[in-house]
């Protein structure tokens, strides 16, 4: 059983134009699973379209069982699906720990537990909590930007190319976390470019081409195929 | 001397400027458009504090507490019911709407009050002597109520879980509704508290001179001069740009009439726009 589950998914950002065009996408619990395609795939728009960022014209969304198709963002994140954007995640000239009250807004009795619970979790961000956000590197904001996510403790976390822009090191040290935070058992919805990382940490896998579902499987056996290897893993 | 009078009596209006200021710059910081409709919220505060205080005989504290609620909740429908829907076709058009909007609205306090200048019921009070510097004990008091009202607002904006979301809004609105922020509940409320300041400050202006349905609209292009030269969307540099074009305002008074000192307003934001768009503290919302 799913937690979460997308249908026939069509969406687009105008009236004629439709970047999706019927892509299904499924997260079981407790899994992680990744998203990988090439650039204008529409990967970061089915993600857009899950958080309700955009309306889909067509195609059903739900979450634990309950529709949350066309949803208003809010009420997709009170029911329980945490939508970590690629750019534009934190709220850069709010501090740290503000960033953090702000994550779990919608449950504001549990903040103070979560953010010493976050704090444990990513010291930087103990060690930070009063800098403005702004003034934090490419991995430290990718890291605020997912412990804000998990201030709501989701049931889902969806997470678009957490890794772009960052160093190597910043990268692993991040898909580490994702790993732990996974084996925690949170369910993990992952959009990625590095997708040799990408599958190396997922169960399953979903291949976009062109605004449609081209692969799908277990993670380990598409990272073996010489095909998705020659086109999407450089070898 | 007179330089040292000047710049007194800068800090004075200036302070009193910062109020209304605020408002503005809130309203962008939030809803990003300017809401010019601000200088008649700035008239019904005036007078609303003027009925209180004049009719009901409430004192001057009370009575700015009346203007700021009146003016707050002419604002908050005001956007509710004009604003709002103009909004989704852009800045532009927002910004003109408002334009008219202030029109329609000055002339609803017109109809009510004509067109004669009125005074609040103060005492008469001698000016205070201070090492050669004259300061009436009323622009003291103003200087007061507007340091606590601005102290009250950034402690509301630092501290409450409500002011958090506003700045949260501000900054990134998109993120704000991922997080569950109600966006519609936000701009409701900082149309509330921007034009409850636009009345208080309207008040506060008049209760240094009179009071008639231009107040606000005399008062306009400074607080848009104060907001654009702090950073338009930054609380503090409205702060900073409401002294700043204060006291540019008042030494003026040193090479003009005071007929062109509104030119100091056009000049400043003339200056910014030229040489820092951004203004002096960029856009921060805080």
């Amino acid at each position: 059983m799913s937690e979460l589950f997308a249908r026939a998914i069509v969406a687009g950002y105008g009236a004629a134009d439709e970047i999706l065009k019927g892509v299904d996408f499924a997260v079981g619990k407790g899994e992680i699973v990744c998203i990988i395609g090439p650039n204008g795939a529409g990967k970061s728009t089915l993600l857009k379209t899950i958080s309700g960022l955009l309306r889909p014209k067509s195609g059903t969304v739900s979450l634990d069982g309950k529709d949350i198709t066309g949803r208003l963002p809010r009420e997709i994140a009170r029911a329980g699906l945490a939508y970590v954007p690629q750019e534009h995640n934190i709220f850069p000239s709010m501090t740290v720990r503000e960033n953090l009250e702000m994550g779990g807004y919608i449950d504001p009795g549990a903040v103070p537990r979560r953010i010493v619970r976050a704090m444990e979790r990513f010291p930087v961000l103990g060690t930070k909590q009063r800098h403005a956000a702004r003034t934090l590197s490419g991995g430290e904001r990718q890291i605020l930007a997912m412990a804000m996510a998990l201030m709501v403790e989701p049931s889902v976390l969806m997470l678009d190319e957490p890794s772009a822009g960052l160093s190597p090191l910043a990268a692993e040290k991040l898909f580490d976390a994702i790993v732990e935070i996974n084996r925690e058992g949170l369910s993990i919805g992952i959009v990625e470019q590095n997708a040799s990382e990408a599958l190396a940490i997922s169960s399953k896998a979903y291949i976009l081409v062109d605004g449609r579902n081209s692969r799908t499987g277990d993670a380990a056996e598409l990272a073996a195929n010489p095909e998705i290897r020659r086109i999407f893993l450089g070898g | 001397m007179e330089v040292a009078q000047l710049v007194l009596n800068g800090v004075m209006a200036g302070t009193v400027l910062a109020v209304p200021a605020i408002g503005l710059t809130a309203i962008f910081a939030v809803l990003r458009f300017t809401n010019f409709a601000l200088a008649s919220h700035m008239t019904i505060g005036a007078f609303a504090g003027f009925v209180a205080n004049t009719t009901f005989g409430l004192p001057i504290v009370p009575s700015l507490a009346t203007a700021f609620l009146v003016s707050g909740f002419f604002g908050w429908m005001s956007d509710e019911f004009v604003l709002r829907r103009l909004r989704a076709s852009g800045f532009v058009t927002t910004a003109i709407g408002s334009i008219a909007l202030t029109i329609a609205l000055e002339n609803f306090v017109r109809f009510g009050f004509g067109n004669q200048m009125r005074g609040y019921d103060l005492p008469l009070r001698r000016d205070w002597v201070i090492q050669g510097l004259r300061v009436s004990p009323q622009q003291v008091e103003n200087l007061a109520i507007a340091v606590v009202v601005v102290a009250l607002l950034f402690a509301f904006l630092a501290l409450t879980r409500t002011g958090k979301a506003m700045r949260a809004v501000a900054d990134n609105p998109m993120l704000a509704s991922i997080k569950g922020i109600n966006s519609d509940t936000v701009a409701r409320l900082v149309s509330f508290i921007a034009m409850g300041l636009a009345g208080l400050g309207g008040m506060l202006t008049g209760l240094d001179t009179t009071i008639d349905p231009l107040v606000g609209f005399r008062t306009i292009l400074s607080v848009f001069a104060a907001a654009v030269v702090g950073g338009l969307g930054s609380i503090p540099g409205a702060v900073v740009g409401a002294l700043v074009v204060g006291i540019g305002e008042e030494l003026s008074l040193l090479f003009l009439t005071p007929a062109y000192r509104t030119a100091v307003g056009f000049l400043a934001i003339l200056l910014v726009l030229t040489l820092r768009p951004r203004g002096i503290l960029g856009q921060r919302a805080y």
